[in-house]
């Protein structure tokens, strides 16, 4: 019963790239109060942990692979996300607006 | 790379230090050697290594969710195993020690199995001999020693209040730690968008933040989570129910265990 209830609406989707240990775009600008669709694709040959913690979200990548991350709907404002493999580089910020 | 192999490894070694010792503490009591733990770690290690190298395919089932559906069901899997397990530990009967031993195994195994998979997909990253290994096999050793001392310091120390009759104490940790992973399962079923997206009810994250040492620590111990949705909290209500209150209604007045808590 409450399964259905998300697959109602269909929602925007954005896509993420991993290279070199890098988000592309770090910096990626979403609509508020709107579910979103997220699909990162993971370019380098290592995996990666997509995690943030004002998102509440957390995922492996593989590597040579992608993965797809429901969030919001979101207030207005910055969350910042990181590779938690990687967290020195691999980092990045979504922007609800 | 020290700092991060050290932080990454402890968070999945505590989690499964903390749950081990619980259920050790109560196996104790209940008079049973501790042989069992270590064929369920055994267990749990094959099935991390069996996950991980299962986790392209499993990762792109269900529209590239394979993860979140396959973790959920194995949490709400060890979440009802627990609270069949509170049941029995309840009832004085000798032929309930066989299922007993087995939910333990089976719930650390699965544990383990989780865990441990993430460990070995983060360390399948560094080429065998790079000095990147070496230090980050020194981390991992540093964060899995710093999380089997904080599991054995719990055990100690709920072997202690039980000694002194309060069972209770361990079963208080063992709900907290249920519900945690309850709660856990309807985030990743949201995150999948099996379960429909909701806002975050309220936000502790600057009395206490899920980055700092003691957020992480109550993240492992009992699934602490500064930023919620009314699912989570309602899931997380449920799970500590299911262990503290269920088996009130169905042992009466027998608790063989709990001398005078």
């Amino acid at each position: 019963m409450l399964m259905m209830a998300g697959k109602a609406v269909a929602a925007p989707e954005f896509k993420i790239e991993i290279k070199n240990h890098l988000f592309f775009p770090p910096v990626l600008t979403v609509p508020a109060h709107t579910k979103v669709k997220l699909r990162v694709s993971n370019q380098d040959p290592t995996n990666e942990e997509f995690e943030s913690y004002e998102l509440n979200r957390e995922k492996i990548i593989l590597g040579n692979s992608q993965a797809v991350i429901f969030i919001g709907p979101l207030e207005p404002g910055e969350y910042p996300f990181f590779g938690e493999f990687n967290p020195k580089t691999a980092q990045g910020k979504i922007i609800a607006e | 790379m020290l700092l991060t192999s050290t932080i990454i490894i402890l968070r999945e070694v505590l989690e499964g230090a903390i749950f081990v010792s619980v259920l050790l503490a109560l196996s104790s009591h209940y008079g049973l050697r501790m042989i069992w733990a270590w064929l369920a770690l055994l267990i749990g290690f094959a099935g991390a290594y069996m996950y991980a190298s299962k986790l392209d395919t499993i990762s792109t089932w269900f529209d590239y969710t394979g993860q979140e559906i396959m973790n959920a069901s194995i949490q709400i899997t060890i979440v009802l195993l627990l609270t069949v397990f509170v049941l029995l530990y309840r009832r004085p009967d000798s032929r309930l020690v066989k299922p007993i031993l087995a939910i333990m195994i089976v719930t650390v195994a699965l544990t383990t199995t989780i865990e441990g998979s993430e460990i070995l997909l983060y360390l399948s990253g560094f080429p065998d001999n790079s000095s990147a290994l070496y230090s980050v096999i020194l981390g991992g050793i540093l964060g899995a020693g710093i999380g089997v001392s904080i599991g054995a310091l719990l055990y100690y120390l709920l072997a202690y209040f039980m000694a002194n009759g309060v069972v209770n104490a361990a079963f208080l940790i063992l709900a907290l730690f249920s519900a945690g992973m309850l709660s856990h399962s309807v985030q990743i079923l949201t995150q999948a968008d099996w379960l429909p997206a909701q806002r975050i009810i309220w936000d502790t994250s600057s009395l206490l933040s899920e980055t700092s040492l003691l957020g992480q620590l109550l993240y492992a111990i009992m699934g602490y989570e500064a930023t919620p949705t009314a699912n989570q909290v309602v899931a997380y209500v449920f799970g500590v129910l299911l262990i503290l209150l269920l088996p009130r209604f169905f042992v009466k007045n027998t608790r063989p265990h709990a001398k005078s808590d």
